[in-house]
């Protein structure tokens, strides 16, 4: 924190009259981001099904979908559904598993300008750890996020992510394992997540990054049956932004670690409200789907924020102000 | 696959809240192959925000005049084609577009027919057999010039709730011998499910080899795959899902095919939409 405010100081210091040019690099666990601007487990593969698209090197951070020790499957048919300004998901993560991963994936990510961070997934204590294990010969992988918050798997993935006790469990676990910093991934679907924040706070995770989906349904009136083949599933996208705003803010207040913003994040103007809430970066998801370009604006965005107010990102991030516009100053 | 703006040229109302959408859009048009489809979004709107999959019906030259193939004369594709029904919220406000108003689209997208696969395969069976169901003739009308081109003899059978349902049949007369047409409620040709003349064709021909390309519903696809199965045919299917991405990494249009733990399940949007129906496991 005091080094935090040393360097705001001495950015404040820099700026005078005349050219300006805002950094909007940052730092979290001892790793360097280009910009703050990544994209979302689950929303963006293994980030070469996009390199026809977009531009991967002007990414910070490409976070591949959730990886576990052996391949999964996924859930059956229908696994997605569209709501009001969102989408509810139950793919039940489907993935090639952590051999694969470094074999046919990571090569393509370790040749790129954007971080590399693997989300890991497990169904135990044992098989995070044993995840993590493989995962650690990978070259090119700069950092885990922990995903303790699925909500699309019987066992494992929430269970760790809405018990304080096994969030702890876990992570420890995964810490100790770990060759790279961790990342730890909340879920929303929890009381208190200033509990959990700090509870993986305490166990060793190098930072946060939240919120996961929310938990949803959605019915067919005409069969009466469930859209989703899980009955239950996770709502992600523009709908759940407010709520996910709140939480964010929250464990920003809860922890001294990094806390990374993540829910339905379409705009430059959605990422700002997430870094002044206090978060150090963010994570674009749904938008990837249906509009890949979303980081790349976002990142311009940012920057053409932080030229117009004269701001480093640094400044910018926490920076809410109390009261509100015309309560107090603009 | 491009990711582009394309411009409206016509939304043209047919029967039975049948709608044919041409989009002005020419590089995607010149890359299509029989039996892709395009990803379509409604920019702009954030209630709405996932793009629809939709079959490529056709791609026609500017002016929409000829058919796909329309480059032996000399002209080039430059419009992209889609035939929709109005289902829901997102066909709801695309029936509201007038030309000029632009859209989002990704294409081509998918697999289609597999080009040297199913042509080998079409021209060792003695008839080809496109099985529709409803507005899954919007997946047909492609590969049946690409057949008719190759002076491959094919048979139409075409069923849909009632005779609203049977949109397109005149772009299809040109390119096929016959025509077999069910309806539901009997308002045309066979009254009930298009598969029931299908069986009654293949039960009377048993010693001929078909091919058999079909897209329409579920149930409709499970029953044709069953036939083919019965009576030895190979049989092409185009599935349809529902999709967050067509790009491969939401997994959200996975189905089950043949095939133990992680390949248990396939993408309709990167290793299909067109599968061999004994690929698929039908009763998952």
């Amino acid at each position: 924190m005091a080094k935090a405010k040393a360097r705001k100081l001495k950015l404040e210091a820099q700026d005078g009259e005349g050219e300006f040019t805002p950094r909007i690099d940052v730092e979290i666990a001892g790793i360097h981001f280009q910009n703050p601007v990544m994209t979302a487990s689950g929303t963006f593969g293994y980030g070469q099904e996009f390199a026809h698209l977009i531009d991967l090197n002007r990414l910070g951070a490409i976070i591949v979908k959730g990886i576990s020790a052996d391949p999964l499957p996924g859930n059956p048919a229908p696994r997605i559904y569209e709501t009001e300004a969102g989408m509810l998901n139950a793919i039940g993560l489907q993935n090639v598993g952590a051999c694969t991963f470094l074999e046919e994936k990571l090569p393509f990510l370790r040749t790129l300008k954007a971080r590399c961070i693997v989300n890991v997934f497990g169904y135990s204590t044992e098989d995070y750890v044993r995840c993590i294990e493989i995962l650690n010969a990978g070259e090119g992988i700069d950092a885990y996020e922990l995903n303790i918050s699925c909500p699309n798997t019987r066992c494992g993935g929430i269970v760790y992510g809405s018990d304080p006790k096994l969030t702890e469990e876990v992570v420890a676990a995964s810490k100790r394992a770990a060759r790279f910093p961790l990342i730890v991934k909340l879920s929303p679907n929890v009381t208190d997540i200033g509990v959990f924040a700090r509870a993986a706070e305490a166990a060793g995770a190098d930072a946060l990054s939240l919120v996961n989906t929310f938990v949803g349904m959605a019915i067919d009136i005409e069969t009466r049956r469930p859209r989703i083949s899980n009955l239950t599933a996770g709502l992600s996208g523009p709908a759940i932004k407010p709520v996910a705003l709140r939480l964010v803010y929250q464990a920003t207040q809860a922890v001294r670690i990094p806390v990374i913003g993540i829910g339905g994040i379409t705009s430059a103007e959605d990422a700002l409200e997430y870094l002044i809430a206090g978060a150090q970066a963010i994570q674009v998801g749904t938008a990837n789907f249906y509009s890949p370009d979303t980081s790349l604006r976002v990142i311009d965005g940012i920057r053409d924020y932080c030229l117009r107010h004269r701001l480093h990102l640094a400044q910018l991030i926490g920076s809410l102000k109390h009261g509100v516009n015309g309560a107090g100053e603009h | 696959m491009y990711d582009e703006m394309a411009q409206v040229v016509e939304n043209r109302p047919l029967a039975g809240r049948h709608f044919l959408l041409s989009l002005y859009s020419p590089k995607q048009a010149r890359a299509v192959r029989p039996g892709q489809f395009a990803m379509i979004r409604l920019p702009g709107r954030s209630d709405v925000i996932l793009r629809r999959p939709m079959s490529i019906y056709d791609v026609r030259s500017r002016d929409l005049k000829g058919g796909y193939g329309l480059e032996r004369h000399g002209q080039r594709p430059a419009v992209l084609q889609v035939l929709y029904k109005v289902v829901g919220r997102g066909t709801r406000l695309m029936a509201e577009l007038t030309p000029g108003d632009r859209l989002a689209v990704l294409a081509p997208l998918g697999h289609g027919f597999f080009p040297e696969e199913y042509l080998a395969q079409a021209r060792d069976a003695s008839e080809v057999l496109l099985v529709a169901g409803g507005i899954g003739i919007a997946a047909l009308l492609m590969p049946a010039r690409d057949l008719a081109r190759q002076k491959i003899p094919q048979r139409l059978f075409f069923g849909g709730r009632s005779r609203h349902d049977l949109v397109g049949l005149s772009d299809f007369k040109p390119l096929v011998e016959a025509i077999t047409l069910a309806t539901e409620d009997g308002s045309r040709g066979y009254r009930g499910y298009v598969t029931a003349p299908l069986a009654q064709y293949l039960e009377q021909r048993c010693e001929r080899r078909f091919l058999i390309l079909a897209c329409g519903p579920m149930a409709m696809l499970q029953v044709t795959a069953g036939l083919a199965e019965r009576y030895n045919h190979p049989c092409l299917v185009s599935m349809e899902n529902r999709m967050g991405c067509a790009l491969g990494v939401c997994l959200g249009c996975s189905i089950r095919v043949q095939g133990e733990g992680h390949a248990a399940y396939e993408r309709v949007c990167t290793e299909g939409p067109v599968f061999w129906s004994n690929h698929i496991v039908w009763d998952p």
